[in-house]
């Protein structure tokens, strides 16, 4: 029962540690998911094309902030061409959620944002 | 009204959710279907299915015959004036479409101002920004108070002559607020303006008289009212349907045709372009038959004492906001509420895990939420078949979830 909210996962809910707001942040974004009005923002500091470090921030459910959390952990130290080719696929082999239609949008929605934002980034 | 007895006509209700019995508490988006309205879809496809209207054999006047009977009884339901005022669409959506496209973009032109409620479903809002921007009319909105109520003297100042439609719900969809229709509609015509109700939250609670509220456009959809998906009905007075063009095309729709150019058909027909959903139709009339056998009284009486149960029991949970009037009387059979430490979503699937189906989300209101500050909120809202503990195990599962989460 209740798969989703098994200790690790309740650990990361509980203590994101990439929640929060990153001051020397160049990249930035913010997306809100139509289907339940969750809004993440996302911040990043990239230098010569490499993910330095990154925060997201805003309000959400506990896939969403899960989500957001390992998808940063997993960007950081990548490069932009690396973030752009994860998938939505790979971010929830990432995850193992194992999780339901409805809920794989919140899961996605920290994905998109990256990607929009480095789209916006790059057409600078 | 005997909810025990009501229970056992309702098939899906035997179902378990993992180990639990399903407690179905999401019927503001779905109700569920009694097996008498299942029995007469089925019986229409075993026994009488042919397309309607000028088919000369047997079955297609059998089939023409009962789909213009659910017209007939749907008309008697709502106190239509005449069955041509009920078109049949495919749910409440496309209905306020219709009321927007056929009405609006033959009758607003630059200046004029549609006027509407910031609580507005999606489907009572989106059609109209469409036809503001096909027609220069302009969008207003009637500001509502903390719990989605409307003061009279705000709305009768925004009332100018130029407003030439106002758009109501009878019933929001997220407070539940149901509003005083019979007199925004004598307000509004006291200006000139046309009301266009969303029936959708009020046509399967509570009793309709279209002819007393007075509005002149009032749109439901049947799946919400123990009746079929993929089915709903504009009801439109009389004398504006001349005066609407058609936003569908085709056959069934016509009187004549040349190669050049077409005339349409006398209403309802000149709306209901194509074969019909005429099993849909005939479903919904089997649940109009089942609500009035229990009579659309004891329906309000019945969600009125749920109301008053909920309320009082999630007000004594901590850390629960609920929003909308706190008064049982003055909502419709909902309740929705939120926490400022559980997102919306995570108290929805631990009440999951115990068979309590709720929705969560802003529920297509999106601009309202924005505007309340919350990102999404959990809904409760029940119908015949639900009771007291149906309600019990609502608000044990909140707790857990809080428990659990915050």
């Amino acid at each position: 029962m209740l798969d989703l909210y098994r200790e690790e996962i309740m650990d990361i809910y509980k203590n994101p540690s990439r929640k929060g707001r990153l001051s020397d942040a160049n990249v930035t974004t913010a997306k809100k998911n139509p289907m339940c009005g969750d809004d993440i923002s996302v911040q990043m500091k990239v230098e010569k094309g490499v993910i330095k470090d990154a925060k997201f921030d805003g309000s959400a459910c506990l896939v969403s902030i899960v989500a957001s959390e390992v998808l940063l952990d997993f960007l950081v130290g990548k490069s932009l061409k690396e973030a752009k080719s994860v998938t939505k696929e790979k971010l929830l082999d990432m995850l193992k959620l194992n999780l339901t239609t409805t809920r794989v949008g919140c899961a996605t929605l920290a994905l998109t944002a990256i990607q929009k934002a480095i789209e916006e980034h790059e057409e600078k | 009204m005997n909810v025990k007895e009501i229970k056992k006509d309702f098939p899906i209700l035997k179902k378990k959710i993992g180990a639990n019995d399903l407690v179905y508490l999401d019927n503001a988006a779905t109700s569920q279907k009694p097996v008498q309205v299942i029995e007469a879809i089925k019986d229409f496809y075993e026994n009488h299915n042919a397309n309607v209207h000028r088919g000369i054999h047997t079955l297609s006047e059998e089939a023409s015959d009962m789909y213009e009977d659910a017209r007939a009884v749907v008309a008697a339901f709502l106190g239509a004036a005449h069955p041509e005022e009920i078109v049949f669409t495919r749910g409440a959506t496309e209905s306020l479409n219709m009321a927007a496209f056929s009405w609006g973009n033959k009758n607003l032109k630059k200046g004029d101002k549609i006027l509407l409620t910031v609580f507005e479903h999606h489907s009572n809002l989106v059609p109209w920004q469409i036809v503001a921007k096909n027609t220069g009319a302009e969008l207003m909105y009637i500001k509502t108070g903390a719990q989605g109520e409307i003061d009279m003297a705000e709305y009768e100042k925004n009332l100018s002559p130029e407003v030439k439609i106002v758009c109501i719900a009878h019933a929001s969809n997220v407070f539940g607020t149901v509003l005083d229709i019979k007199e925004m509609t004598r307000k509004a015509h006291a200006v000139g303006a046309v009301v266009c109700v969303d029936g959708a939250q009020s046509a399967p609670h509570i009793p309709v008289n279209v002819q007393s509220l007075g509005c002149d456009f009032y749109a439901f959809s049947a799946h919400k009212m123990l009746g079929p998906m993929g089915v709903g009905v504009l009801y439109t007075k009389k004398n504006l349907m001349e005066n609407m063009i058609p936003c569908q095309f085709g056959g069934g729709m016509i009187s004549e045709v040349s190669h050049k150019s077409a005339e349409w058909a006398s209403p309802p027909e000149k709306f209901e372009a194509g074969t019909p959903d005429v099993a849909g139709a005939i479903g919904l009339s089997a649940a109009v038959k089942y609500l009035e056998k229990i009579g659309m009284e004891e329906v309000r009486k019945h969600e009125v004492e749920l109301n008053k149960y909920t309320i009082e029991k999630l007000q004594s949970v901590e850390g629960i906001k609920i929003i909308g009037p706190k008064d049982p009387v003055k909502r419709t059979g909902l309740v929705s509420f939120y926490s400022e430490k559980v997102h919306a979503h995570d108290i929805a699937s631990v009440l999951n895990s115990s068979g309590v189906a709720v929705r969560s989300g802003h529920h297509c209101a999106m601009p309202l939420h924005t505007e309340l500050g919350i990102a999404a909120t959990v809904r409760a809202s029940y119908y015949i078949y639900n009771d007291h503990s149906d309600i019990d195990k609502l608000v044990e599962g909140v707790k857990k979830a809080l428990k659990m989460l915050s």
